[in-house]
C-alpha cells in the first residue's frame, strides 16, 4: 500500500538564524561527500527467480521459492555486505513460457537467473541468458546436456544424471561395507519419466563400471501416472532379489511400498541411488512405521554445516507452518544458487552480464549448504564437486546415515521385516 | 471495391487489403521496434496463430472436434529433430518428412473415425486417445531420447543460418510469420475452393451433404490430413526454437488444449479468427500479469484463470468468437 506523502505541519515562512546556517553547512558538507559514498554502496543485485509455481511441477517451484525468499535476509547474517532484490516469475512448468518469462526478468533489469526445477525449461532459458549475456545459475535441473553446449554464461549448481548416479552407487558399496552385509542381487524398479529414464540410462552405463557387488535381474519400468503397481510388484518379487533398486517420484513410491506389505515381499532393503520420493513427508504420513528403514541415496543438506543450521533457523522463522525435512532439497540448492550469485557480485562489484559470469567461473563457496566440496564450476559451468547423502528414514524422519563425516545416526541393513517393526 | 488482379486476394475488398497490409507492415516492423521480450511474445502470438490456424481446418471448416493435435505437433517436431540430430538433414527437409508422418497418422486416425462413423465426442476422445499413446511409445524410443528428452545441439552463431534454423530470435520470428501468413492464404484458398464448400455443408448437415452427392468420407479424410499436415511444421519449429523436446510436454493434452483456445475465442470456421485470438490470449493474458506486477501483486496461474475467464465471456456473450462482430464492425466480411 502506497501512503500519500505527509502534510505539512506548518506554512510559516522560513527564517534563516545561526542554528539553521550551521545544520545547512553540515547538511551541504554530507552531500558533497554523498557520491563517493554511493560509489562504495553497490545497488542491489536484481536476481530473476524462474520457477514453476503452477503446473505440474508447481509443489517443487514454491518448494524452491522458499529457499530464494530466505536469502536476502540470510546473506547479510552470513557477512555478504552486497544486497539482492528477488524478481519472481513462474515459468508454469512449460517451456515456452520458461523462455518468455526469462526475456522479461532480463528485460526488467534482471542481473542474474536462478532456476528453474526442470532440464526442458533450463535448456530454453539458457539460450536467452547466453544471447543477452546475462548469467543463468541453475539451482535443479539434470540433464547433462545442458553444459555440454560451450555456453559462457550457464553454470549449474546440481549434479547431472551420471553424477547423481555415480554417487548413488558409491554410497551403496559405502552401505554394504559399513554394515557389513552385501546383497548378491537386485531389480531395478523405476517410473518412466524424464527422470526416471535419465537414471535408468546412467545405471545402465555406469553399473559394469562400478564392479557392484551385486546382479541385476530384471529392470521394470511403470508409467509416472500408475494408479497400481501390483504387477510390477508381484513380478519383482518372482526374482527373488536381495535389494529392491529403485527411482521414483512420491505417490509412486508410496504405492510401491504399500503393495510390497500386501504382498509380503520383504528384501533386504529398499534403496534408491538417487531420486526423490521416499524422503519427502507425504511418504512419512502415508506410510506410517513401514516408511522406515528405506534408503535414498541424494544430494542433501549438510547437518554439520553452520550455513545448513542457519538456514533451517531462518526457514523456521519465515515459515513456521512448514516442516523443513519437507523442502530441505529444494530450498538447499535454490539458496546456494542464490548464494551463488550473490557471491560472485560481491567479488565482481558489478552488475554487468560478462563481469559476473567472469566472477561465477572463479566462484569457490567452501561453506554451504548441502554435502560435499566447495561450490565452484568447471570449463563447461559445472560444479563436479556435489556429493551426496544416504538418509535412512529412522522413526518418521530422513537421516543422515553416510557419509560417516555428516551423519546422524548409523546405518542399518537388512532392514527389519514389516511385522518387526513394533 | 473488389480486388481481382491477386489470386490470393481476390475477393477481397479495398479496405480489407488495406488492413491487412497495414498489418503486414507492422508485423514486418515488429523487431525493429520491439526489444527481445516483446518479440518473444510476438514469436508465441504467431505460433499460436499457425497451429490454431491449421486446427480451425479440421474443426473450423470441416466440423470435426480434435482434441489431440498436439500428436501432430509432436510428430512433427520429433521427426525433424530426430533427422537432424542422428542424420544431419536440415529442418525444411526434415518438414517435408514430419508433414508426410503427420499426414499418416491423420489418414489413419481418419480412416478409423471416418470409416466406421466415429464422430463429435468419441471423434474427440479417439483423437485424445491416439496422442496419449503416442505420448507413451515416445516415451520408451530410446534412439529419440526416450522420456529423457531429445536435445538438439545450439552453437552460438555469428550469423543466422536460415537452412538450418539455427540463429537469434529475430530469424525465428520471420520465420514464423512466413508460416502464419502462408497458413492464412491456404485457408483462404482452401475457403474459396470447391473443397471449402464441401467442408463447410459437411460441418452444417454430413447427412443434407451426403445428399447432395458429397463424399463425406473422402472430404474428411482431405480435411484430417490437411490439418495435420498443416500442424507438423509447427512442432518442427518448436524443436528448433527450444532445441529440447519431451514427450511428456509435446504430446500432452494441455498442448492440445492451448491450440484450440485461440480460434475458439477468435471465431471458429473463420479465417481471421484464429489470428485475433491468439492476440488476444497471449498479449492480454501478459498485459494482466504485467499490470499486476506493477500493483505489486504475483498471482501464479493468473493466466490460466484469465484463459478461462475469457471462454466463459465469449462463451456467454459471442458464441461465435470475437472475430465475426469485428469484422461486422469494421464493414468486413466475416469470413
Amino acid at each position: 500500500m502506497t501512503g500519500r506523502p505527509a502534510k505539512p505541519q506548518s506554512n510559516r515562512g522560513f527564517a534563516l538564524t545561526r542554528r539553521a546556517f550551521a545544520a545547512g553547512a553540515v547538511g551541504l558538507a554530507a552531500a558533497a561527500s554523498l557520491p563517493r559514498a554511493r560509489a562504495q554502496t553497490l545497488a542491489p543485485l536484481k536476481i530473476g527467480v524462474l520457477l514453476p509455481k503452477t503446473g505440474v511441477q508447481a509443489f517443487f517451484g514454491q518448494s524452491c521459492q522458499r529457499g530464494a525468499d530466505i536469502a536476502p535476509a540470510l546473506l547479510a547474517e552470513l557477512g555478504y555486505a552486497v544486497k539482492i532484490e528477488l524478481m519472481n516469475a513462474d515459468t508454469e512448468t512449460s517451456v515456452d513460457t520458461a523462455r518468455a518469462r526469462a526475456e522479461k526478468l532480463i528485460n526488467d533489469g534482471a542481473n542474474v537467473l536462478i532456476g528453474p526445477f526442470d532440464s526442458g525449461a533450463a535448456t530454453a532459458i539458457a539460450q536467452v541468458a547466453e544471447q543477452r549475456g546475462v548469467p543463468f545459475v541453475i539451482n535443479i535441473a539434470a540433464a547433462p546436456q545442458i553444459t555440454e553446449q560451450g555456453y559462457k554464461f550457464v553454470f549449474r549448481n546440481f549434479p547431472t544424471s551420471g553424477m547423481l548416479i555415480t554417487n548413488g552407487l558409491t554410497l551403496m558399496k559405502d552401505m554394504f561395507k559399513a554394515t557389513g552385509t552385501t546383497p548378491k542381487t537386485a531389480v531395478f524398479m523405476h517410473v518412466n519419466d524424464t527422470f526416471g529414464q535419465a537414471n535408468r540410462n546412467a545405471v545402465e552405463a555406469l553399473f559394469p563400471r562400478f564392479d557392484m557387488p551385486f546382479r541385476i535381474l530384471d529392470t521394470i519400468s511403470y508409467d509416472p501416472a500408475a494408479r497400481d503397481l501390483s504387477v510390477e510388484v508381484a513380478k519383482a518379487k518372482a526374482t527373488q532379489a536381495e535389494l529392491l533398486m529403485v527411482t521414483t517420484r512420491i505417490n509412486d513410491a508410496i504405492l510401491l511400498i504399500r503393495e510390497m506389505v500386501k504382498q509380503r515381499w520383504e528384501p533386504m532393503g529398499v534403496m534408491s541411488p538417487g531420486s526423490p520420493g521416499m524422503y519427502e513427508e507425504q511418504f512419512f504420513t502415508s506410510l506410517g512405521k513401514n516408511s522406515d528403514f528405506m534408503v535414498s541415496n541424494v544430494p542433501w543438506f549438510n547437518p554439520r554445516s553452520e550455513v545448513a543450521s542457519l538456514v533451517t533457523a531462518a526457514f523456521k522463522k519465515q515459515f513456521p507452518n512448514d516442516r523443513m525435512i519437507g523442502h530441505i532439497f529444494n530450498v538447499g540448492f535454490t539458496f546456494e544458487a542464490v548464494l551463488t550469485a550473490a557471491d560472485a557480485y560481491q567479488r565482481a562489484k558489478s552488475t554487468d552480464g560478462k563481469a559476473l559470469a567472469e566472477a561465477l567461473r572463479a566462484t569457490k563457496i567452501a561453506k554451504r549448504v548441502m554435502i560435499g566440496g566447495p561450490i565452484a564450476f568447471d570449463a563447461k559451468g559445472q560444479n563436479v564437486e556435489i556429493g551426496a547423502a544416504a538418509l535412512q528414514n529412522r522413526n518418521g524422519e530422513p537421516k543422515v546415515v553416510l557419509p560417516a563425516e555428516a551423519a546422524e545416526a548409523a546405518p542399518v541393513f537388512p532392514m527389519p521385516g514389516w511385522t518387526k517393526r513394533g | 471495391m473488389r480486388i481481382a488482379g491477386l489470386p490470393l486476394l481476390a475477393g477481397l475488398d479495398r479496405r480489407a487489403v488495406t488492413l491487412l497490409a497495414l498489418l503486414l507492415i507492422g508485423l514486418l516492423f515488429v523487431p525493429a521496434v520491439a526489444g527481445p521480450y516483446l518479440l518473444s511474445i510476438m514469436i508465441l502470438v504467431l505460433y499460436f496463430a499457425y497451429v490454431g490456424q491449421a486446427w480451425n481446418v479440421m474443426m473450423g471448416m470441416a466440423g470435426q472436434l480434435s482434441l489431440g493435435h498436439s500428436l501432430y505437433v509432436g510428430l512433427g517436431a520429433y521427426v525433424a529433430a530426430a533427422l537432424f540430430v542422428h542424420a544431419g538433414i536440415g529442418p525444411w527437409i526434415g518438414a517435408l518428412a514430419a508433414m508426410a508422418v503427420a499426414t499418416l497418422a491423420g489418414a489413419v486416425i481418419g480412416y478409423l473415425a471416418f470409416r466406421f462413423r466415429v464422430g463429435g465426442v468419441y471423434f474427440a476422445l479417439l483423437t485424445i486417445a491416439f496422442a496419449e499413446f503416442t505420448r507413451i511409445g515416445f516415451d520408451h524410443m530410446t534412439w529419440l531420447g526416450g522420456s529423457a528428452g531429445l536435445f538438439l545441439p545450439v552453437a552460438q552463431r555469428e550469423r543466422n543460418d536460415l537452412w538450418s534454423l539455427r540463429g537469434d530470435p529475430v530469424m525465428f520470428y520471420y520465420v514464423i510469420l512466413g508460416m502464419a501468413v502462408t497458413a492464412l492464404a491456404l485457408c483462404r484458398h482452401l475457403a474459396r475452393s470447391r473443397i471449402g464448400f464441401y467442408w463447410r455443408a459437411i460441418r452444417e448437415d454430413p447427412v443434407a451433404a451426403e445428399a447432395l452427392g458429397i463424399d463425406v468420407f473422402r472430404y474428411k479424410m482431405l480435411a484430417a490430413m490437411a490439418s495435420s499436415a498443416m500442424t507438423a511444421p509447427a512442432g518442427v519449429f518448436f524443436a528448433f526454437y527450444y532445441n529440447n523436446l519431451f514427450p511428456e510436454q509435446i504430446f500432452s493434452m494441455l498442448r492440445s488444449i492451448e491450440l484450440i483456445l485461440g480460434p475458439i475465442i477468435g471465431g471458429l470456421g473463420t479465417l481471421f479468427g484464429p489470428v485475433l485470438g491468439a492476440f488476444v490470449l497471449t498479449i492480454l493474458a501478459e498485459a494482466l500479469q504485467e499490470a499486476l506486477q506493477t500493483l505489486g501483486w504475483q498471482i501464479p496461474g493468473i493466466k490460466q484463470v484469465f484463459y478461462g475467464f475469457c471462454l466463459l465471456l465469449v462463451i456467454v456473450f459471442l458464441p461465435n468468437g470475437i472475430w465475426p462482430p469485428l469484422a461486422r464492425r469494421l464493414g468486413l466480411d466475416v469470413r
